[in-house]
């Protein structure tokens, strides 16, 4: 038997078949090796990749200020907890709500844009997002300083502690893996695809990709809000550097880190970047010089990211007979 | 008059591309457009499709005026435009290519897929294959029959035997043969033996403008005098 080659479709196969206990098997592994805490940070980041992908990966808009979205989330929670009520799903539904209605109101101005501008706009209203936060704002969100924010228990979520929120970002990311993989694999993450690949034919095919972009870039910035709001749950204290636009290039590098369009991607460069930029700062110090060699390398060598590459490595594997057949190839012929 | 292009001017900016220009097609006709690189012939297209919209004149299809109409709601209307350069969804298998086009028809999937395979039966084994692996007379035949999911009333084709190899050619003149009739045709061409086996009438077009209408078979025929639009 040819371990070399069996393992690893042993391994595909089993991810592919229970690929959510997989993710949970993996999320609680990394409780044990680094921390709850740290897992718990991992789990919510990666549902902000993963609304991030929606635009970046399945539709081909790369944004510059996704963070806007994140830190309109993380407010909107913070300010219903502490001007509304405390009941932490009530925020949970307001900061959703709140990333939804941004993302209606600046939608009609950016998805009619591409490329640069696209990345742009947003980082413009990233900009204007941070500012208003920071000072004109102030009175309510705290400015620089920021603001803590205290949630009711709610019947058996007491999320004072952490094995609650731990429990709750991970069936958050569950459910938004599940809702990604249910978009993505529908005719609309189809149209997501044709449209990063050529708009104008889509359009000739009878399809309004307004509407199209405006539902992604809605469904990005609601789920970017959540993912805010999750972090003020864990965190109980908001800061500017929620809404911060030189925090974007973390979700950026996330994405390229993992591979673009594709949810298990979307989890590998979440975790991925999170792993070099909590623990490399122990060992080099001026790690961010590292994390744009890296930059640099995906960019110019490893553009489809770690997944892309861990899949073409499997599609290799399976087109040669001993990958089809589990047998090994035959020798001497 | 299944399509009617009444007098139209288009514009690039500032520069005049189509001057008064006027196209009829009837219901089954095939209506060739032919003329130099550069003479109007695909801007003539793109403007039908909405893509373009006239500074003057009127489009008129089925009855209904579609002048300034968006290409997505053109499309909806069963215009189809397939592309010149014949770039499907490279990174879409060659079946999703076809969803795509099921869904905005609103017909089944098998339905389509039925259809495309009475066009183009060998895409049959291609189907779970990336569309970007496909020769450019598959990808051809492939926009061919993914425009013809939905039994749409008008095709507009901009050069489909350009860059082709000589059976390819046939193949794909074969599948217009067999559409003829079912669909109203607008084909922008350069290969005259192309348009004579096809054509029930043929515009020239020089610098914008339609200097000449041929629908006589005996005009159709007469290759040297179309080759001086060429």
């Amino acid at each position: 038997m040819n371990l070399s080659l069996t393992l690893p479709e042993a391994f595909v196969a089993l991810l592919r078949k229970f690929d959510v206990l997989v993710i949970i098997a993996l999320f609680l592994l990394l409780t044990l090796l680094i921390s709850m805490d740290r897992t718990i940070e991992f789990m919510i980041f990666c549902i902000f990749v993963l609304a991030y992908d929606v635009l970046y990966g399945y539709m081909g808009r790369l944004s510059f200020g996704h963070m806007l979205y994140l830190g309109t989330g993380a407010y909107a929670f913070a300010l219903t907890g502490e001007l509304i009520s405390s009941n932490p799903f009530l925020a949970l539904l307001v900061a959703v709500a709140s990333g939804a209605l941004l993302g209606l109101i600046l939608g009609p101005i950016i998805v009619r844009t591409t490329g640069a501008c696209f990345a742009l706009i947003n980082l413009a209203f990233n900009q204007l997002g941070f500012f208003l936060a920071l000072v004109a704002f102030s009175k309510w969100t705290g400015g620089e300083d920021g603001m803590s924010v205290y949630v009711d228990k709610v019947w058996i979520f007491d999320f004072s502690r952490k094995t609650t929120v731990f429990c709750f970002a991970l069936l958050s990311l569950i459910v938004v893996i599940f809702l990604m993989r249910r978009l993505t694999n529908s005719l609309f993450g189809l149209l997501l695809r044709g449209i990063k690949e050529n708009e104008t034919r889509v359009q000739f095919l009878g399809y309004d990709t307004f509407a199209v972009k405006m539902v992604a870039f809605i469904i990005s910035t609601s789920l970017s809000a959540f993912a805010g709001a999750l972090f003020i749950l864990n965190y109980s204290y908001v800061t500017t550097s929620f809404i911060d636009p030189l925090r974007s290039v973390e979700v950026i590098f996330a994405s390229l880190i993992g591979g673009a369009g594709s949810v298990y991607g979307a989890l590998a460069g979440g975790v991925s970047y999170k792993l070099i930029s909590n623990y490399l700062p122990n060992y080099v110090q001026r790690w961010e010089m590292f994390l744009g060699v890296i930059l640099l390398l995906l960019v110019f060598k490893f553009r489809a990211g770690v997944w892309g590459y861990i899949t073409a490595w499997y599609q290799r594997l399976e087109a040669t007979p001993a990958g089809k057949s589990g047998q090994p190839p035959e020798v001497g012929r | 008059m299944l399509l009617a292009v009444d007098h139209i001017d288009v514009f690039y900016g500032s520069a005049r591309v189509l001057s008064e220009v006027s196209l009829q097609a009837r219901q089954g006709e095939v209506v060739f457009i032919v003329g130099r690189n550069g003479a109007g012939k695909t801007t003539m297209l793109k403007t039908i499709a909405g893509f373009l919209h006239p500074g003057r004149g009127a489009i008129t299809f089925a009855g209904q005026d579609i002048t300034g109409l968006t290409p997505d709601k053109v499309a909806r209307l069963g215009i189809r435009y397939v592309f010149q350069d014949k770039r499907v969804f490279t990174k879409l298998t060659v079946k999703e290519n076809i969803e795509l086009a099921a869904y905005a028809a609103g017909v089944k999937l098998s339905e389509a897929l039925e259809r495309m395979l009475q066009i183009y039966p060998k895409i049959s084994r291609f189907l779970d294959s990336t569309a970007g692996g496909l020769s450019g007379g598959q990808r051809q035949l492939l926009l061919i029959g993914r425009a013809m999911v939905g039994s749409p009333r008008l095709l507009l084709i901009d050069e489909p035997t350009e860059g082709l190899a000589a059976g390819t050619i046939e193949e794909v003149l074969k599948v217009l043969e067999l559409m003829r009739g079912e669909v109203t045709m607008v084909i922008v061409e350069q290969n005259l033996s192309v348009v004579s086996r096809l054509a029930d009438r043929i515009y020239c077009m020089k610098e914008g403008h339609i200097p000449a209408a041929l629908s006589e078979p005996a005009d159709i025929q007469n290759q040297s005098y179309l080759e001086t639009y060429l």
